[in-house]
Formats: structure tokens, sequence, C-alpha cells
């Protein structure tokens, strides 16, 4: 295929025909729910995440009403605590986490010029999740079941089964099973950053939202991780008795505070960021100009992510630390508005060197700057410690936050949803309407959080379902009610806007001339994402690439064909985004939704204490996954290579670290070892804690014999493993095979072993902190032995199968990956519990 | 310009590996000093007079991440394709890693004295 | 259009003005520390304001500003000096002012120690002086003008945080640890302190009075406190004991002269409270009464079972009974 053969209609013709079979969504009343695709599962993504939103809000409407006056009784305590534990929880987890997620699902590939995501059935997998499991979490208030500790959860409070109900199971679980969808899309994010960008989009020419996203997917990695250890301690205190943060029995509520807020406060930065990417996107595109500065934004960014790791004491500077630990937290808390500050110069910078366009969006993300500035500088002042202990956990706090929120991360989304709509439905929203909203929601804000500042430092705490009359704040909590009123009559125009918006008409293409690769998307919405891939040669394509969008719409770039009928995309090099292979996709499947019904089973099933079924349920999950991966990855293509146009040929199969499949396995691998890292702080948490750790009556267990064991077990099957893949990739079929099934026996063998130390040392995990800490490295352990097992046989299986060869062996490599991290997960687990107390 | 005749930080070329070293020093030295403060006071209930190995690994954060800005400076001053630096080439893109490891070097090296002050004006476990 | 903003948050500042009160707030202070803190609070705003203003004021002129006005050169020293150095500079300075400022008061074990544990929904009190037996009370605290007394802070159900924000910030109270609070009150006067850390149902109900006193009144009205409760020889007396004897009441309550159970709150010095129910009620007879009869009305989870069967002037008498308990001894 030459150049030149583009120039042909019938040909284009054809190709299109080709294209548009290939990616055509599945139909049919229930087909349709199988889709993979990332403009199909974006939309549901993003219309799930903002009715969580309206929810939310009409929740905190309930609580505004009932604070209206002093002493009001609408609502009672009991059902006040689970509106606030909710509304947080829901904004939080349902909401802003998600959002960001479904917006990059929708947008990414086209930013990228991809034709889709990577994974786009973990995509699938992860709405399905989130869907459900944000619909069992919100639904338990209508059976007045809701979870009523707040959205931080503190125990002993909520882990104490005698004074906190299901409703803290329900959180727990259902939340941690949304975790897990967060990971996910983690990976897919990271990934299609990574690797799916067009030829030639090198690192400094990548648009700045992938960089945010880059930034803030691999936050969740760090970020996410803790709160699921947490989690798992959390759920074995209330199901088992164990007494992690029970202070009688060794435990401390602290832990679960460091653990909460060392993912809660990154959690802040992994809303806010993404939001500020969208101003990066459209802030250009209405000064007419390059943003100027473009490292500053990456210097923002990672800077950002790096510090904001450093902040979580900051939710705990009155739970009497030692002052200097609080100073370390009180410094990294204010270096976090350096960067902070270099973002929005350098979008004022922007403006000021551009022609500004007034434009809806751009009020939009006006209005939001000037609220998230003062939710900043209020930021600067809680970040000093001996402010923040009196403001801490009052109505300021609540005013800051809420500042925070809504300038850094509802408004920009609300910019967004002006900018892109066009984008996505072909249709600009209404000028006026988006207007009047915008005013509502920006007078509504300041009405309803800045009397908060006062009521705040006038003695009014935060989580009072009332107040008294004669603290004299009735006036300021009216003013705050009549606000939030007037932000959901403003939520409620935006909606009505958005309702009407079928009947208005076609906006032409790229209605805001903007710049980037995303407006390519054409009004009448094909499928396919992008019609070629194009080679990047600058920031703003659309503007400086001459006659780009002709030779992308004519299928003169990239891949401008789908001859054998499956659905691809192109990998590309990390750094320089040379082209490495074409990966074929997934097509439709109910796996995806399967797999993520068969997960929740597990979480929701252990809610009710239904442990036979959640067990069921967990091995009807492996064997979906099993099935899925079995069916759907390390697919030997009919033949190696296939032309992608101007000459060039790639390769459909790839293994290795070149390869999306690889990286996933790595990345995912990066937040196990995060949560298990929370896990050994845990222990290490309780050692600062006791005088003697372990108490001497248990100093003896659970000895170095089994633990020591166990880790030569699992160093053998690590070893093992490593062995397996060079002799097989030399062509030693026949000994890898004897030496994955040996690997299999030493990662079988290693779970007695693991466990037998607790067991035979008589370890009572109910006992004390120590025992409890030692049994869940341990179990942790075995557990990932036990999936090492479950590896091996796969990869064994795939061997003799034929669906491993030496020259497709992307499977033992992937494996490979989960061994080394299991490895180091067995060195610091058993080295831990069977090591340290010799130490100690 | 042959690879012989290039100074040896100029062969270090950033990546994005290195683009995170100053950010990542920052988080050691923080790490280390809240573990070292957390586990002192609460261990033994007080902290060192004069901390020497705290002062040590402070000036060691420095110099690496003064070291590492060093090197990314140079590496912004290749000479190459012309101004503002934003095409898809090689040189514009190394230039673009080496600016923003200049400036995260910047920030890193402000987060690690303020990480230093506490124990300046605090100083004790109360 | 800038100035429809301000005006549409003009009729407001009456309003916030209304907000003030002068015994739980952290912007009337009566101690040390909050006077303090609510000068770095002023300073904080008002810098904070002029920031936000300016940021304001320099997004108005480059919205304005023609085309190429700012060149890239100029635009990149704009944000280095604006976006990084100036904030780097003010964020210095805050540092060095408050860091030293989050040392605590010296206090010694001379100082008066009081130990207040927090209870789902209220507080358990302990005077302690060295070498002396505690003088205990519940939900009310009472505090010498110009000396330092440590706060030792713990709780024994779940976590409860103790904030009187006219007097210093606040401090969790954690099962399993003891935070100290050191504080200085300077001005005398009835203030109220409450539970700032989410504990449960009743959270937005657990407050208590604060009292400063004079040095000399507070030293006599320790004295005092410390003498044995004496029996008063009255049918009211004795009708009231009698009550509190038939009903249990002793089993979680010590009040003066009975067998003390130290499940609930300390009764003895009853009479001279000046609200009932952890800071929530006038403690009148009446009041009293009701809330024995029925203390989930008023207080929705508290441990405390409801005497429902008590006949009304039978809680009355148990109220009135327990209003006379400390109070003479208080008027003495």
């Amino acid at each position: 295929m030459s150049l030149h053969d583009q120039d042909d209609p019938a040909l284009r013709a054809a190709q299109e025909q080709r294209l548009r079979e290939v990616w055509a969504p599945p139909k049919g009343l229930f087909l349709r729910w199988t889709d993979t695709n990332n403009n199909q599962v974006g939309n549901w993504y993003v219309l799930t995440a903002f009715a969580f939103m309206l929810f939310a809000g009409v929740l905190a409407l309930i609580m505004r009403t009932q604070l209206a006056v002093p002493d009001n009784d609408l609502v009672g305590p009991g059902t006040f605590n689970q509106l606030f534990t909710l509304h947080g929880s829901v904004m939080m987890f349902l909401f802003a986490v998600p959002m960001f997620e479904a917006v990059s699902i929708i947008l990414l590939p086209q930013l990228l010029g991809a034709r889709d995501l990577p994974f786009p059935r973990l995509s699938a997998f992860g709405y399905w999740s989130f869907l459900l499991g944000g619909v069992f979490v919100s639904g338990s208030i209508f059976f007045d079941a809701a979870p009523d500790g707040g959205w931080f959860m503190y125990p002993p409070l909520t882990t104490r089964t005698d004074l906190s109900g299901l409703g803290a199971d329900i959180w727990m679980l259902g939340l941690s099973f949304i975790e897990v969808s967060s990971v996910a899309a983690a990976v897919e994010l990271i990934v299609g950053v990574l690797k799916c960008r067009p030829p030639g989009m090198r690192l400094n020419l990548m648009p700045l939202y992938a960089w945010y996203i880059l930034v803030v997917a691999v936050m969740i990695l760090f970020a996410f991780p803790p709160l699921i250890a947490g989690d798992v301690l959390f759920e074995m205190e209330r199901l088992l008795d164990w007494p992690f943060f029970d202070a009688s029995r060794g435990g401390d509520p602290l832990l679960w505070q460091h653990l909460f807020w060392i993912f809660g406060h990154p959690e802040v930065y992994i809303v806010f960021l993404p939001s500020i990417a969208l101003f990066a996107m459209l802030v250009p595109t209405f000064a007419r100009r390059h943003l100027l500065g473009y490292p500053w934004i990456v210097l923002a960014a990672v800077g950002t992510a790096f510090l904001s790791f450093g902040l979580w004491v900051h939710h705990m500077f009155a739970t009497g630390l030692p002052k200097i630990s609080l100073g370390f937290f009180s410094a990294a808390s204010e270096a976090v508005a350096i960067p902070t500050a270099v973002q929005i110069f350098v979008f004022i910078v922007t403006l000021w060197a551009g022609r500004v366009v007034w434009s809806t969006p751009l009020l939009y993300a006006t209005g939001s700057l000037a609220i998230f500035v003062i939710g900043g500088l209020t930021g600067v002042m809680v970040a000093l410690a001996p402010f923040d202990w009196q403001a801490h956990d009052t109505y300021f706090v609540v005013a800051h936050l809420h500042y925070v929120l809504i300038g850094g991360t509802l408004m920009p989304l609300f910019a967004g949803l002006y900018y892109y709509w066009p984008l996505v439905t072909g249709k600009k929203l209404s000028d006026r309407l988006g207007r009047t909203a915008f005013w509502l929601i920006f007078v509504g804000a300041n009405l309803c959080f800045f009397p908060m500042h006062l009521s705040g430092l006038e003695g009014m705490p935060r989580r009072v379902f009332t107040y008294p009359a004669d603290l004299g704040l009735g006036g300021l909590n009216l003013a705050s009610t009549i606000g939030s009123f007037v932000i959901a009559a403003g939520v409620a125009v935006i909606v009505l806007d958005l309702a009407r918006s079928p009947w208005r008409p076609r906006s032409p293409r790229n209605p805001w001339q903007a710049g980037t690769l995303e407006w390519l998307a054409h009004p009448e919405d094909e499928n396919w994402g992008i019609r070629s891939i194009p080679l990047i040669e600058s920031r703003y394509p659309i503007w400086d690439q001459e006659d780009f969008v002709r030779k992308v719409d004519e299928g003169r770039y990239f891949l401008p064909d789908a001859e054998e009928g499956r659905r691809e995309t192109i990998i590309t090099s990390v750094l320089d985004a040379r082209p490495v292979s074409v990966i074929r996709l997934g097509a439709p499947s109910w796996k995806p939704m399967l797999t993520a019904l068969a997960l929740g089973g597990v979480f929701i099933l252990t809610t009710y204490h239904l442990y036979w079924p959640a067990l069921l349920s967990g091995a009807a999950t492996l064997a979906m996954v099993l099935w899925w991966l079995w069916t759907g990855t390390a697919e030997i293509p009919e033949k190696p290579c296939k032309p992608i146009g101007h000459g060039m040929e790639l390769p459909l199969y790839i293994s290795g670290s070149a390869s999306p499949g690889w990286w996933a396995m790595f990345i995912t691998m990066m937040a196990d070892a995060t949560a298990f890292s929370g896990l050994v702080f845990g222990y290490f948490f309780f050692w600062t804690r006791h005088e003697a750790f372990p108490p001497p009556e248990m100093a003896s267990a659970p000895g170095m014999v089994w633990p020591l064991s166990a880790l030569a077990l699992g160093l053998a099957g690590w070893l093992a493993t490593i062995a397996a893949r060079e002799v097989h990739a030399r062509g030693g079929v026949g000994m890898a095979r004897i030496l994955l099934l040996f690997g299999l026996a030493t990662s079988i063998a290693g779970v007695p072993a693991g466990l037998s130390g607790p067991w035979f040392s008589g370890m009572d995990p109910t006992a004390h902190s120590y025992p409890a800490i030692v049994w869940t490295l341990a179990i942790w352990t075995c557990l990932h032995a036990a999936v090492a097992a479950i590896m091996l046989a796969y990869v064994l299986a795939r061997s003799l199968a034929g669906r491993m060869t030496p020259s497709h062996d992307a499977d033992i490599r992937n494996v490979a990956v989960y061994m080394h991290f299991f490895a180091l997960t067995a060195v610091v687990a058993y080295a831990t519990i069977g090591l340290f107390p010799e130490v100690a | 310009m042959s690879d012989k005749r290039r100074k040896w930080h100029e062969r270090l070329q950033v990546t994005l590996w290195t683009l995170i070293v100053p950010p990542t020093v920052w988080a050691v030295h923080f790490l280390f000093a809240y573990l070292w403060a957390a586990v002192s006071c609460a261990k033994t209930g007080f902290f060192a007079e004069f901390p020497t190995l705290f002062t040590a690994g402070t000036v060691l954060a420095l110099a690496t991440i003064s070291l590492s800005g060093w090197i990314a400076h140079r590496q912004t001053r290749l000479r190459g394709d012309p101004p503002p630096h934003e095409r898809g080439t090689d040189i514009d893109r190394l230039r673009f890693l080496a600016k923003s490891t200049l400036l995260l070097a910047g920030l890193s090296f402000v987060g690690v004295l303020f990480t230093a002050l506490p124990v300046v004006f605090i100083g004790d476990c109360r | 259009m800038r100035r429809s903003v301000a005006g549409k948050f003009l009729p407001l500042w009456p309003l916030m003005l209304a907000g003030c009160n002068r015994h739980q707030s952290a912007l009337a202070p009566f101690g040390l520390e909050a006077r303090s803190t609510l000068s770095l609070t002023v300073v904080l705003a008002a810098g904070g304001l002029v920031i936000a203003l300016g940021v304001a004021v320099i997004y108005a002129i480059a919205a304005r500003a023609p085309e190429g006005r700012l060149t890239h050169e100029r635009g990149m020293r704009l944000v280095l000096w604006l976006g990084a150095v100036f904030p780097t500079v003010v964020l210095t300075a805050l540092l060095i002012w408050s860091l030293p400022a989050m040392r605590p008061l010296p206090a010694t074990g001379q100082d008066l120690h009081i130990r207040v544990e927090g209870e789902q929904f209220w507080w358990r009190v302990a005077y302690r002086e060295a070498g002396r037996d505690p003088v205990l009370s519940a939900n009310e605290i009472r505090l010498p003008v110009g000396r330092t007394v440590v706060f030792e802070l713990t709780a024994t159900d779940v976590v409860h945080s103790f904030w009187i924000p006219g007097l210093a910030g606040k401090m969790d109270m954690i099962p399993g640890r003891t935070n100290r609070l050191v504080v200085k009150a300077e001005k005398p006067g009835r203030y109220r302190g409450v539970c700032a850390e989410f504990c449960g149902l009743s959270h937005a109900l657990m407050a208590f009075d604060v009292i400063a006193m004079e040095p000399a009144a507070f030293d006599e009205w320790l004295a005092v406190a410390r003498i044995p409760p004496r029996p008063t020889d009255s049918a009211i007396y004795h009708r009231g004991e009698m009550l509190f004897a038939r009903e249990g009441c002793g089993s979680c309550h010590a009040a003066r002269g009975t067998p003390s159970g130290e499940i609930g709150p300390d009764l003895t010095r009853y009479g001279e409270r000046l609200t009932l129910g952890a800071g929530i009620l006038a403690p009148t007879p009446g009041n009293t009464a009701a809330f024995i009869r029925d203390p989930h009305r008023f207080k929705p989870g508290a441990r405390m079972p409801a005497y429902r069967h008590l006949r009304q002037d039978e809680a009355l008498a148990l109220a009135v009974w327990l209003k006379q308990s400390g109070a003479q001894e208080a008027k003495r």
C-alpha cells in the first residue's frame, strides 16, 4: 500500500465500511450492555457518576434544611449521621474519582489518537463494579441502614459492633469493591498514556491532560492501597474480632487514622488535578495560543503528586502526636501551595499573552479559579498547626474543603461539560442557560460556604445535627442554607440544559477551533475513534500541522483499515512514541459484566455474613477471570506482522516490557505491594506503641523455623519461574514445563508452611494486636503463594495447550513479574514475623 | 558532537526516571525524618540535642537534588533546534525533560529545607 | 460584572456581625493560647484577602490585555516570581512564625492537672493536685485565672475531642492514649466547650460548661469540694435518698453520701452545675425530672435507661434532692 492509494475514494469507502463493521456497537436490548468501546462505556460512566452527584447533592440539601435554624427537628441524629456520611462518601468515591476516570475513558483515546484504550474490557469491568458497588452503598439509606460513622469511619466507634451496625460493613465492603475498580482504571490509564500514543507524540508533545492523568493514575496506585490495607484490618476486627484498633487489647485507633489519611489526602489531589487538567486543555483554546510554560505544568503536577503524600498527618494535628512530627507535615502542607500557585499563574500568563475569546467554558474556569484561590488560601491557614487546632473539625474546615472542591473539582468539571459536550454529542449546550447556571452556582457557593468560615471559628463543630440558639449562629446558618439552594437551582438549570440538548441543532466540527487532537472527533459520531492514526509533530497539531484534519480523515496516516476484521490500535515506545506493534483489542463481551457481578457477590455477601455463598462467589470470580484470560489475552496472531501504511510493518505479538500486558501486571503489583506495605506499617506501628513488642508472653511466637521454611519455598518458586522463563525463551519447552511444575509444587507447599508458624505456636488473633497482625501478614503472603500456584498452573496449561510457545511467551513473562513481587512480599513478611522478634 | 567529546554529565541523559529523582529524594528525606522523629519519640521519649544524623541526611539530600538539578540545567542549555523548543525533535524532548527536572529540583530543594525547619524550631518531643 | 458580585454580598455583612457569641468562640478568647491564635488568624485572613484580591486584579488585567502584549520570556518570569518565588518566601515566613508557636506552654508537676475522659456523650472530670486525692466531677470544668493548668485527656469508648474555643485549640481524646493540653485562662467568666470529633448519635449534644475563676475563689471552691458531703436532716433529703437507693441510681452514679457507682456522671455537686445533660439543658427541677424519666428524648443514644415508671412527683423529688446537693456547700 502506498500513500497514493488513499487517493481512491472507492478504497477509502471500503476501508470505512470495514472499520465501521468492526467497531459497530452490539445491538439489541440486552446485548448493547456488553459493549466495551470507550465511547459507550465512558458515556455510561459519566452519566452514572453525574447521577450519584445529584443524589449526594440532595442529601446535602436535606442536611442544610435541618441546619437552617437552631434546634430544628426535621431529621433526627440517626438520619443526619447517615446523610453526612453518605454525602461525603458518595461525592468522593462515587462522583469525584469515577468522574475523572469516566471523562478520561472518553477523552484519552481521542487525545492520543488511539482507537481505544489498551484494555477496553477492563474499563467495562471497572464500570460494572462501580455501578454495582455504588448502588449497594447509596441504596442503603432507603433501608435506614446507611453507614453513619462519617466518611472517615474512625474506629472504635465504627469497629465496635455494639456501637455501629451493618452500615459500617456496607461502607467498608462496598467501597473496597469500588477501590478495586479505581485501581483497574489506574492501570488502564497509565498504560494508555505511556504506550498508546500516536507515532511522533513524544513526551514533550503530550497533551497536558494526558500528563495530569498519568500523574493522577500513579497517585491512585500509591494512595488507594493503604486504604485497602486499612479496610482489611477493619473488617477483620468487625467480623472476626481481631483487635487492631482496640486499645484494651494492644490495638490503637490511630493506626486507622494513619492508613485512612495516607489515602485521604492524596485523594484530594486525585480529584483536583484532573479537573485542572481540563483547564490546561481549554485555556489555550480560548487564549488562541500555545500554553506558556508547559514544563512548569509538568513540574506542578509531578511536584503536587509527591508532596501530597507528605500531608496526611495534617488531618491528625489534634491527635496529640509529638509537635515535631506535626511540624514536618505542616511544612509539607505549606510547600504544596507552591506548585498550585505555579499552575494558576501559568494559566493567567497564557491568557495574558493570548487573545482571550470569552465563552461559557472560560466563564466557568474563571469563576472556579476565583473560588479555588480562596480555598487554597484557607488551606494555607489550616496547614499551620496552631490555627488548625482551632479550625479543625469545625465549619471552617467545611468551608475550606468546599471552596477547594467546588473551585477545584466541580466547577472545572462544569467548564469541561460545556467545553466537551459538542465533542461527545455533536451539539453545543445553551450559552444563555450555561451563564445563568454559572451565576447561580457561583453566588450560591459563596453564600453557602463563606459564612461557614465564621460559624466554624465561632464554635460550631462539624457533623452536628443541630446547634443551640444561644450560640447566635442562626443567621450564618440560614445564609448557608439559602446558598445551598441557590447552588441546587444552578445545577437544576444545567440538568435542564442537558435535557434540552437532543433538540438543539448540530454544531460544526471543532466548534471552539481548538488545536488538540481530540477535536478530530466528528459530529456524525463514528465508533472507530479516529480514521487514521496520525504522525504528531506539534502540541497543537490541528493548528500547526498542514492539512492535518484532511489527511487524518482520508486515512493518509497509519492503520487506516481493518482488513482482518479485528479492533486494533498502535502501541508505541514510552519516551519517543516510536511504533512498536499493533495490538488486537477486546471485542464486546459478557465477561466483564459477569466478572464484576461475581466479585460484587463476594463483597456484598460478606456484608451479610453469608460466608459460604461469598466463598462460592469468590470461586466463580476466579473461574471468570481465568476464562477471560484464557480466551482473550496473549492470543497468537494468524500472521506475525501487519502493514500499517507508509511502508511500515509492525508485529502483532509482543511480550515482555514492550507489551501493555507486562505493564499492566507491573502496575497492578505496584498497587499490591503498596497495600502490603500498609500492613507492614501496621506491624511496626504497633511496635512503636508498646514498651515490649512482641509482648513478653508471646515473644517466642511464631518462631523462626516455619517462617523461614515458607520463605525458602517461596524463593524456590520464584527462581524456578525465572529459570523456566529463560529456558523457555531458548526453546527448552520440556525443561520449562518441569521447572514450572516444580515452582507450582513449592508455591503450594508454601501455603501450609506459612500458616504453620502462627498456628503451631498457638497464636490467638483475638487476644492481642500482636498475634492479629502476625496472622494477617502470614495470611496475606500465603494468599499470594496460592495465587502464584494458580498462575504457574495457568502458564503450564497454556504451554500444554499450545497457546504459549518460545516465540509467543507473554504469559510466562507476565507471571515472572508477579513472582518478583511475590518474592519481595515473602522476604519482607517472613523476615518481619520470623526475625524481627529476635532483634526487637 | 561525538560521544567521546561530551562530558559525563551530558552523557547521563535525563529520562522519565531521572525526572523523578529530585522529588524522590525529598520523599525519602521526609519519610526518614518523620519515622526517625516518631520512633525516637515513641521509644525513647526524647529527641537528640544535636541531631547529627539528621543534619548529615539533610545535607546529603540537598546535595543530591542540587547535583541532579545541575545536570538538568546543563542539558537545558544543549544547542540544537530554535526556540521556543516545542518541537518533536530529540533535542527538544531532551530539553523539555531537563527543564522539568530542573524545576522539580528547585521545588524539592525548598521541600527539604521546609522539612528541616521543624527540627530547628521545635526540636523536642512534646 | 465584578461590582454586581460585590453588590450581591453587601446584604450579608450585618448578618455576619450578628453571629457573634462571647462564650464559645475562637474569636472571643479568654485564654493565652486562643488569644495568640487569634492574632495569627487575623494576620492570615488579612494576608489571604490581599493575595486573593491581587490575583483577581492580575487575572482581570490578563484577560483584557491585547494579544502579544506579554512576551514568552516576560510571561515565564511572571510565573517564576509570582507563582514560585513569592509563595515560597511567604510560606517560609509563615512557617518560621508558626512552628515555634506550636510548642506547648511550659508546665511542671506542681501545676493543677485536670483529667478529662470523654464518654458517649459526657465528660468525666478529675482535679488532681500533687500529693492529694483527686476531686471528681462531670460535665463542668473550673479553672483558676492566671495559672497554668494541664489537661490530661483520654477517652474510654470512642474518639472524642476536647475543645474550649475561647481558651485554646482542640485536642483529641483517644482510647488508650493520654494527650496533654496546657492552657492558661486570662479572663474570668462563664464559657462553653464542646466535643469536636464525631462520636456517635448525640455528638451534637456533648458540651460542657467552663468557669474561669479568680485564683482565690478557685482555691476556696476546690477546698470545699474536697470536704466529704454531710447528710442533711430533712424530709426532702430522706425522700430523695430513698428514691436514689430504691431505683438503683447509685450503681451508676455517685451522689453525696450514697454508695458510689462510676459508670455515669458524678452527681455529688450536681446542685452547683450550670447545665444538665452535658451542656444541653437548664438544670431546673422540671428539666431534671423530665430527663430522668426519658433521657433519650434529650439525648439519643445515652446509656442511661429511661425511668418512665417513676411518678412525676417522685422524679421531681429526686430532682430537688439532686439540686440541693453541692449547692449548700458551695454557698458556705
